[in-house]
C-alpha cells in the first residue's frame, strides 16, 4: 500500500513558499498520522522546500507514503552545494539578504531536516542541482505494540520452577500464581519488554513456552524451497555430515535448500564494506540477529543509528527464494516475528524437531552416513577486517553498554548474536552450540554446501524501513509523571527485601517495584515482608496472587 | 490560558474574528527566524513576531500554532489575514512592541506550565 504525490516548487517565489508542505500536510492528516510525526514531517518538508525557493531555479518534491513510512525526495535545478559538510553545520548559510529579511537563512535548514527525519541523504553537483531525501517513520510506539509477539505460553504446563525468570535478559516474564501448586502457575509475557530471544524456551523443562505460529508438519511442503539455518544441518550426530543432511532433505522432497550461512556471510561483507566507507560512525552494528536488533531498539536507542540498514540473513534468504512459496525452519521466536512481518510471507514456519527426526531417519535409510576424516578447517572469515563477533546475550549486553558509552570507537563493525555461538545455540535445536558449530566448520562451512544453493544466490538486501525505538522501559509517556513514578519506584525498591526470590512472580524486587508503580501488581505480592507499620500484610499462603 | 482570554489581558485586537479563539496557549515563541519557529512552535504556542508576511503565516499554520501576535498595532493587508483565516490560524495585534508584549505575556502565562524563552 503506497500513495504518491508530486509538488512543483518555483525558485525565488517567496509568496508561495510552503505551499508544497501544506499539500503534504493535508495528505498526512487524511491518513491520520500521529501529531508528533506530522510535526517532524512538516519541519523537514518546509525546510527542504524553502531551500529550493531560496537557492534554486526550480524543483520538485516527490512524496511516497507507504505503510508507516513517509519518503520525501526534493530535487532541484540550481547552483548545487560545493561543500555539504559545511552546509550541514548549524548557523552556516549562503542565503541572500532578501531571504534573510523574511526570516530565512538562519543556517539551520539542513541540520533541522536531519534532526527531524529517521533517514537523511543529500547529494549535490555544483552547477546542476541538489537531491535531498528524507524518511520519517510513523508511530514506532504503536508499531512496537501492534502485533502479538512470537512467544507463546502453553497452558497448563508451567510447574512454577521459576527458571525462566532468571534467564530472561530483559525481565519480561512474570509468573502468575508462582506460590501456588505446580501446574497452577502460568507465565505471562510482557510483550513490550520481550525481545523474543527464546532463552526462556531453552530454560523451560516443562515446555510451557514455545514460539508462536510454527508448524510441525512438513509433509505438504514438498517441492517448496526450504530456508534452513546452518545449525539445522549439523543436528544429527557425528555420523551424518551437513552434506548428508542436505541429501536427506532432498529425499524428503526439498530440492532447493537455502542455507542461511551464505546470507550471513553476504551481510558480513556488506557491513564491513559500510564500515570502511568514509565518515562512517564506528562501530557499525550488524542486524544479523533479530533478537539483538530488538534489544537495541528497546534498551539502547542511542545506538539505533549504528545499525546497518539491511534485513536479517533469514529474511534475505526468504526473499531470495521468494515467489515460490518458501518454507523456513525457524530458529527462534525473534526470527518468526521478523518473517511474519516480512514483505515476502513464508509459506510455512517449521519447528525443527519433527523435520530433524525425519531427516535423521532418511539419512540412515539412504546410507548417506559418512565417516569424514579430519578435514581442513576453513578459515574463519568472521574475524577478518575488524569485525568483532560476540555471542550470548549477557556478553552482548555488556558490549552494547560499552558501545553506548562510546568506548568501542576503535571497532569498525560488531556482529552480535543473542544465542551462544550464534544460531548454533538456537533454543529450538538440541545439539550443543559449540559442538554444532565445530561440526559445521569441520565439514567445510558454507563452501561445503554451496552446490545445493545453485538456484538461490545469497546477497545482502537493504531494508526499506529504518529501525525505530521501542517503548520499552519508559514508565510514562508524560515526562513529569514518569519522574514521579521513578521516585515512587526508588522508594519501593528501598522498602522491598531485596532478596530477588521470585516468589511474587517477578524476576527481581526491582521488577516487582516497577510492576507496582505501573499497576501490574499489588504491594502485598511480596512474601518476605520488609513491611512497615500500617502497610497491608502479605496474603496467606495459597491465596491467589493479585495481578 | 485560552487565546481569547490572553488577548483580552494583553489589550490585543483580534484581526481574524471568524477563527476559533478558544485554543489553549501554554508557551510563546517570539522571534523572526523561520527555522527556530519550526523547532519551537507547537499546538499550544503563540507566535509573537514583527514579520507580517505570508511566509510566516504559512509556517505558523503548518506547525498548528495557537495563533500569531503581531506588534506595535500594525495591521497587515486584508489578503494576508484572509489567508491566515483560511488556514485556521488566529491573528491578533498587540498595541505594544516586542519587549513589552513579551513581558506582559510572561506575566499572564508564568502561572501556566512554561514559557519558551527566546
Amino acid at each position: 500500500m503506497s500513495n504518491m504525490a508530486m509538488y512543483r516548487i518555483a525558485g525565488g517565489d517567496f509568496e508561495r513558499a510552503g505551499a508544497a508542505s501544506s499539500g503534504l500536510k493535508d495528505m498526512l492528516k487524511k491518513v491520520g498520522v500521529e501529531p508528533a510525526a506530522l510535526r517532524r514531517a512538516m519541519i523537514a518538508a518546509y525546510e527542504a522546500e524553502t531551500n529550493v525557493v531560496i537557492h534554486a531555479h526550480r524543483g520538485e518534491m516527490r512524496v511516497t507514503l507507504g505503510d508507516g513510512v513517509l519518503d520525501v525526495e526534493v530535487v532541484d535545478e540550481g547552483p548545487g552545494i560545493p561543500d555539504i559538510e559545511l552546509a550541514m553545520k548549524e548557523g552556516y548559510s549562503t542565503a541572500p539578504p532578501p531571504a534573510r529579511e523574511l526570516g530565512f537563512g538562519a543556517g539551520m535548514g539542513l541540520p533541522n531536516i536531519k534532526r527531524n527525519s529517521d533517514r537523511f541523504q543529500i547529494h549535490s553537483t555544483v552547477g546542476q542541482g541538489t537531491r535531498l531525501r528524507f524518511t520519517i517513520c510513523f508511530a514506532p510506539q504503536a508499531a512496537a505494540g501492534r502485533r502479538e509477539g512470537s512467544l507463546r505460553v502453553v497452558a497448563g504446563q508451567c510447574t512454577g520452577c521459576l527458571r525462566c525468570l532468571s534467564v530472561c535478559p530483559t525481565e519480561a516474564l512474570r509468573i502468575r500464581g508462582a506460590r501456588l501448586a505446580a501446574r497452577k502457575a502460568e507465565p505471562q509475557v510482557l510483550e513490550h519488554l520481550c525481545i523474543e530471544c527464546g532463552a526462556c524456551i531453552a530454560a523451560c523443562a516443562a515446555g510451557a513456552l514455545a514460539p508462536r505460529g510454527v508448524e510441525e508438519a512438513f509433509e505438504g511442503l514438498a517441492g517448496a524451497p526450504l530456508v534452513v539455518p546452518a545449525a539445522f544441518l549439523v543436528q544429527f550426530g557425528p555420523r551424518v555430515s551437513a552434506a548428508a543432511a542436505l541429501a536427506a532433505l532432498a529425499r524428503l522432497g526439498f530440492d532447493t535448500v537455502a542455507v542461511t550461512a551464505g546470507w550471513e556471510q553476504a551481510l558480513r561483507d556488506a557491513v564491513l564494506a559500510l564500515a570502511r566507507e568514509q565518515g562512517c560512525r564506528w562501530p557499525v552494528l550488524s542486524p544479523a540477529c533479530p533478537a539483538v536488533v530488538s534489544l537495541v531498539e528497546m534498551r539502547f536507542p542511542s545506538l539505533i543509528g549504528h545499525l546497518a540498514l539491511f534485513v536479517s540473513p533469514v529474511e534475505a534468504a526468504l526473499r531470495s527464494a521468494a515467489g515460490r512459496g518458501a518454507a523456513v525452519v525457524a530458529g527462534c521466536p525473534a526470527q518468526c516475528s521478523v518473517l511474519g512481518a516480512s514483505r515476502e510471507r513464508p509459506r510455512a514456519l517449521l519447528a525443527p524437531r519433527r523435520l530433524a527426526l525425519a531427516v535423521a531417519r532418511a539419512a540412515a535409510e539412504g546410507g548417506e552416513v559418512s565417516h569424514r576424516g579430519p578435514g581442513q578447517a576453513p578459515p574463519d572469515r568472521s574475524e577478518v577486517g575488524g569485525l568483532l563477533r560476540v555471542t550470548g546475550l549477557r556478553r552482548v549486553m555488556a558490549v552494547l553498554e560499552k558501545a553506548e558509552n562510546g568506548l568501542l570507537a576503535d571497532v569498525p563493525a560488531l556482529e552480535l548474536w543473542a544465542c551462544d555461538e550464534a544460531c548454533f545455540g538456537s533454543p529450538l535445536l538440541g545439539e550443543g552450540p559449540a559442538v554444532a558449530r565445530w561440526r559445521w566448520e569441520r565439514c567445510g562451512g558454507t563452501a561445503g554446501v554451496t552446490s545445493r544453493e545453485r538456484d538461490v544466490a545469497a546477497g545482502a538486501i537493504p531494508r526499506e524501513k529504518p529501525f525505530a525505538a521501542r517503548r520499552g522501559l519508559r514508565l510514562d509517556d508524560d515526562m513529569a509523571r514518569a519522574i514521579a513514578k521513578l521516585a515512587e519506584l526508588d522508594r519501593l525498591v528501598r522498602e522491598l527485601p531485596g532478596r530477588n526470590c521470585g516468589l511474587c512472580g517477578a524476576p527481581s524486587c526491582r521488577a516487582l517495584a516497577e510492576d507496582i508503580v505501573l499497576g501490574r501488581a499489588e504491594r502485598s505480592a511480596c512474601l518476605l515482608g520488609g513491611w512497615r507499620d500500617g502497610d497491608v500484610p502479605p496474603p496467606r499462603r495459597g491465596e491467589e496472587v493479585p495481578r | 490560558m485560552r487565546l481569547d482570554e490572553l488577548a483580552g489581558r494583553l489589550g490585543a485586537r483580534v484581526l481574524t474574528p471568524e477563527v476559533d479563539l478558544a485554543r489553549p496557549v501554554e508557551g510563546v515563541y517570539a522571534g523572526d527566524r523561520m527555522s527556530d519557529l519550526l523547532n519551537h512552535a507547537g499546538a499550544t504556542t503563540l507566535v509573537v513576531t514583527n514579520l507580517a508576511t505570508p511566509q510566516l503565516m504559512r509556517a505558523a499554520t503548518l506547525m498548528d500554532a495557537s495563533g500569531i501576535c503581531l506588534l506595535n498595532g500594525v495591521v497587515p493587508e486584508p489578503a494576508l489575514l484572509a489567508a491566515a483565516s483560511a488556514g485556521g490560524t488566529a491573528v491578533v495585534v498587540s498595541p505594544f512592541g516586542m519587549f513589552e508584549t513579551c513581558g506582559r505575556l510572561y506575566q499572564c502565562l508564568s502561572g501556566g506550565r512554561r514559557a519558551t524563552p527566546q
